[in-house]
């Protein structure tokens, strides 16, 4: 009778130091990839720079450079990534399709995972600096007016119509499962002489017709 | 003793395992993280941050008008009217008189104007439009709809009170009202005709209750123009869609539904009945002496979000092989003709072998219930195929994949595949209509097959007319087979689709349905239809019919065809082709019933077979010009032609202002918001949730293994001696 309790618990035992290394195996993949990914992504954004379009970090990649992102008062640098689907936010923040692209007058929308790259926005404070360098290489500023949590339904934040930077992650920041409903919303402003290109056309690339809605 | 001894030894074991399995789980993320670059060029050294100053912003530096950020979602300053519906319906045999009510009150203490999107059915020959305002009735008149806008602009300005009916899809409409009082109700009223459809022995009446959210295609055109009454819709117009903001009014997703609907109905079906029931609204229905029936809904009013039907079906025998309306009007004779074609012999029906394409619309406006119906109707047309059939499934919502890359033979293996690919389908994205068509159409069977496209879907698309077009183009020798799904399918193309393709159409608005509903449809899709089929009239008779070329006719359908003649008295022929045999009918229009309204539906008729020109490739100017003609002299409501109705005295005060408010509509039954208009994306992983669940883990299995008598085995353990394993005997 001991026995078999015994082996049971043993079973039990090595299941869990399995399963805790599993589990810590599969989180630390996730803050790994994140933080290495960005680093990597760093030659990928100079060969953009330099002006070739939409270099993929590597070979089998779905998403390339689009922005750079930077806060100097956190000390944040990020390369933002093309798309905001879960593959893509893995890596990077994620400009939103169908928004406007950054460095073109209208709404850009960059989204990025509330526990890695976009945990800073807790910290971002209206008057807050946000530098974005588009592909072309000019340097944008914007300030930040608004920090604000909305439903994940409100889709008008997307709405274009006036020249904006709207930065997205999930929120509450400590909430411990994905899936929430609240968006901690970040809405900032471009400084003057920002060197918007007001003429740019919405979407210059037809493959990049992508819908938000239906 | 022994055991105590081994404990001690193998807890200290135990530590060094978890503490070794914490650092290798460490070292695996790193590796696996690092496996994810190994192809990626060498890394340069990411460049300094740039020496912007920090300081904060000052005021003058933002530039201008660019603070425009909008207030939390759901913000209603100015309230937009509430709408309530009342629809009464005369039935009488196979014609319908319809009058629509529309209730709108003002409860703001603003003057505004109010614009609602609503359907109607797609054939209705809509021919009056009356506001009343208290004890007042103000008759509408029709008008080329620039016009009519005109008029009832420069009424809105003048602050009389107005409104304008203009038709925006043969089921779409708008009605607008100007100059609404704080407080104050005006009503409209509609009034169309129709023909009911009739089809195997059934009567079908439908009426819509709300347009569903359509999915339009394209990017948005630049430059939104802002002009007086706009569309009001979420939708930009695009060039695929030009009208797309007039038909997608505001979406309302709540728990309390808005616009209330009540339908009242009087049904004279000239035959005895053995069923009659509405479909999904409970009815309380009552016969009255002469035998005609009275029905209402149990509750009195329901929401506008799901598409009201009224079946019923005389008993077996008692159906009418044949019926004539006439009606003559300035001076001309016209006559409504529906005739019962003749079974064709059983013997005659030998089995052709098919090949069967099921094309799913796996969209967002498929979530939920539609996708569930859309899988069962899919998994019973997969048992009606024989080995001797081929068939493929191809999906498509965004994007367009096909579960064989072309049609395969209908083996219980292939079959298998279909089913397990059929269950796993889900509902999500946009609605690329289009490639699905253009996949499903592109081949072609060999000769001696038929080749039947099933096409399930709601329907709930802006660019109904690319669609058409391109059917029209490459339908070939494959037939189209429209199968309407969920609780508000586009009727509109649902009927076109399948009249282009020339197969027919089939609604399902509920799970319990669909067993009979697909019944019915495998008996169309596996006997012989009539094809080829032709009227001839006497030599001296100028005769106009619409439509000018008769549809093929599946399975118990009727012909039906609206006519305009000098004479009503003449002896026709029909011939047709059964199948191979050829098929004759002599039939002598004499003495029909005299219906007012059946010029009308002729008109209706015309009509909707001159805008079918659109997609055959005929200029749209020349085809304004003919229905235009048609559409005012029948005093039509059409794509070029609305009604107006304007209050002949002022009664908004010049200094008060007036908003316009586009009245919101319901998210159709069953449909989820999320799935159809999308969400923020999702940006958390469970990485924190990961660590700590290891953490808690390895904490508890370091706790457990300090249990009196856990023998913990050594094997995990990088390190051990014999005498512990020896001695490890469970």
């Amino acid at each position: 009778m001991n026995r078999s309790r015994d082996r049971l618990m043993h079973l039990l035992v090595v299941g869990m130091i399995l399963a805790g290394t599993w589990q810590i195996a599969e989180g630390g993949y996730i803050k790994a990839k994140a933080w290495l990914a960005q680093y990597l992504l760093q030659s990928a954004w100079e060969t953009t720079q330099a002006g070739e379009a939409r270099v993929r970090p590597w070979p089998w990649a779905d998403t390339w450079p689009v922005a750079r992102l930077r806060v100097q008062r956190l000390g944040i640098d990020q390369v933002v990534l093309s798309g905001a689907s879960g593959r893509t936010l893995a890596f990077g923040p994620g400009h939103i399709p169908g928004t406007a692209l950054p460095g073109v007058a209208g709404n850009s929308v960059v989204s990025g995972h509330r526990d890695t790259h976009f945990r800073f926005l807790q910290h971002l404070r209206p008057g807050d600096r946000i530098e974005l360098t588009p592909t072309s290489g000019a340097r944008l500023m914007y300030a930040v007016v608004s920090t604000e949590v909305h439903d994940q339904s409100d889709l008008w934040l997307l709405d274009q119509g006036q020249a904006l930077l709207t930065l997205i992650t999930c929120y509450p920041f400590d909430a411990l499962l994905p899936g929430g409903a609240g968006r901690f919303v970040v809405r900032a402003i471009p400084l003057k002489g920002a060197g918007l290109h007001p003429q740019a056309p919405l979407v210059a690339d037809p493959e990049e017709q992508q819908r938000i809605y239906m | 003793m022994t055991t105590q001894k081994q404990v001690n030894h193998l807890g200290r074991d135990m530590w060094f395992t978890s503490l070794a399995s914490l650092l290798a789980g460490v070292v695996t993320s790193l590796l696996l993280g690092l496996l994810v670059f190994i192809f990626i060029s060498p890394v340069k050294a990411a460049e300094p941050v740039g020496s912007s100053s920090a300081e904060p912003v000052r005021p003058d530096q933002v530039q201008r008008g660019s603070l425009l950020l909008r207030p939390s979602s759901g913000d209603v300053t100015i309230q937009a009217p509430l709408l309530q519906t009342e629809a009464e319906m005369n039935i009488s045999g196979m014609l319908a008189r319809v009058t629509v009510r529309q209730r709108f009150r003002n409860p703001g203490t603003d003057w505004v104007e109010g614009s609602y999107v609503f359907p109607l059915p797609e054939a209705a020959a809509v021919d009056r439009m009356r506001l009343r305002i208290g004890e007042r009735l103000i008759e509408g008149e029709i008008h080329e709809k620039g016009a009519a806008k005109k008029v009832y602009e420069t009424a809105r300005r003048a602050g009389k009170k107005a409104s304008l009916l203009s038709q925006e899809r043969p089921n779409i409409f708008t009605t607008a009202v100007a100059n609404i009082a704080p407080g104050e109700t005006v009503q409209v009223e509609i009034e169309y005709q129709q023909a009911i459809s009739h089809s195997q022995g059934q009567f079908r009446l439908r009426f819509p209750l709300v347009v569903a959210p359509r999915y339009i295609p394209g990017r948005p055109l630049p430059n939104r123009d802002v002009a007086a009454f706009q569309g009001n819709g979420w939708a930009q117009n695009t060039p695929e869609v030009p009208d797309a903001s007039r038909i997608t009014p505001p979406v309302v997703a709540s728990d309390r539904p808005l616009n209330p609907v009540s339908i009242d109905i009087r049904l004279d079906p000239g035959m005895p009945l053995s069923r009659l029931e509405s479909v999904y609204h409970a009815m309380a229905k009552e016969k009255d002496e002469q035998g005609i029936y009275h029905l209402a809904l149990q509750d009195s009013m329901v929401p506008a979000n799901w598409d009201f039907e009224l079946l019923w079906v005389p008993t077996p025998g008692s159906a009418p092989q044949a019926a004539l309306f006439n009606e003559q009007w300035q001076g001309d004779e016209y006559a409504l003709l529906m005739l019962m074609p003749p079974t064709p012999a059983a013997s005659t029906a030998v089995r052709v072998p098919r090949e069967a394409i099921y094309v799913i619309d796996t969209s967002g406006s498929m979530h939920g219930d539609s996708i569930i119906q859309a899988r069962a109707a899919l998994k019973l047309a997969l048992e009606r195929l024989t080995p001797a059939d081929r068939f493929n499934v191809i999906q498509f919502n965004h994007q367009t994949t096909a579960l064989f890359s072309q049609a395969v033979a209908a083996t219980a293996d292939n079959l298998q595949r279909a089913r397990s690919y059929i269950d796993r389908l889900e509902a999500d994205g946009g609605t690329e209509m289009l490639p699905a068509l253009q996949l499903a159409l592109e081949q072609q069977a060999e000769r001696g097959v038929l080749r039947q496209i099933i096409f399930l879907t709601d329907g709930s698309v802006g660019n109904e007319q690319a669609l058409f077009s391109l059917i029209h183009q490459r339908l070939g020798d494959s037939r189209l087979f429209t199968v309407g799904i969920g609780s508000a399918p586009n009727s509109f193309f649902m009927t076109r689709a399948a009249q282009f393709g020339r197969g027919t159409f089939t609604y399902i608005g509920k799970v319990a349905e669909v067993g009979e509903k697909m019944a019915a449809l495998f008996s169309k899709l596996e006997t012989p239809r009539l094809t080829d089929i032709k009227i001839r009239w006497p030599q001296d008779q100028q005769v106009e019919m619409w439509p000018a070329r008769i549809p093929d006719l599946y399975q118990g359908e009727p012909l039906l065809v609206a006519l305009k003649l000098q004479q009503p008295n003449l002896q026709v022929t029909l011939t047709g082709d059964a199948a191979g045999t050829p098929w004759q009918q002599q039939v002598t229009l004499r003495g029909g019933a005299a219906r007012s309204g059946v010029h009308q539906l002729w008109a209706r008729r015309k009509i909707a077979d001159l805008m079918d020109r659109k997609a055959q490739g005929v200029a749209e100017p020349e085809i304004r010009k003919m229905v235009l003609e048609v559409a005012l002299s029948h005093q039509l409501v059409s794509r070029y032609t609305s009604l107006v109705a304007v209050d002949k005295t002022p009664s908004r005060p010049a200094d008060q202002g007036l908003e316009h408010k586009a009245l919101p509509t319901n998210l159709p039954q069953g449909w989820s918001a999320t799935k159809v208009f999308g969400n923020l994306p999702q940006t958390a992983t469970a990485s924190e949730w990961n660590l700590l669940i290891g953490l808690l883990l390895l904490a508890c299995g370091v706790l457990f293994s300090r249990w009196p008598g856990v023998g913990f085995g050594v094997r995990v353990g990088p390190v051990s001696d014999g005498k512990a394993r020896g001695g490890n005997v469970l």
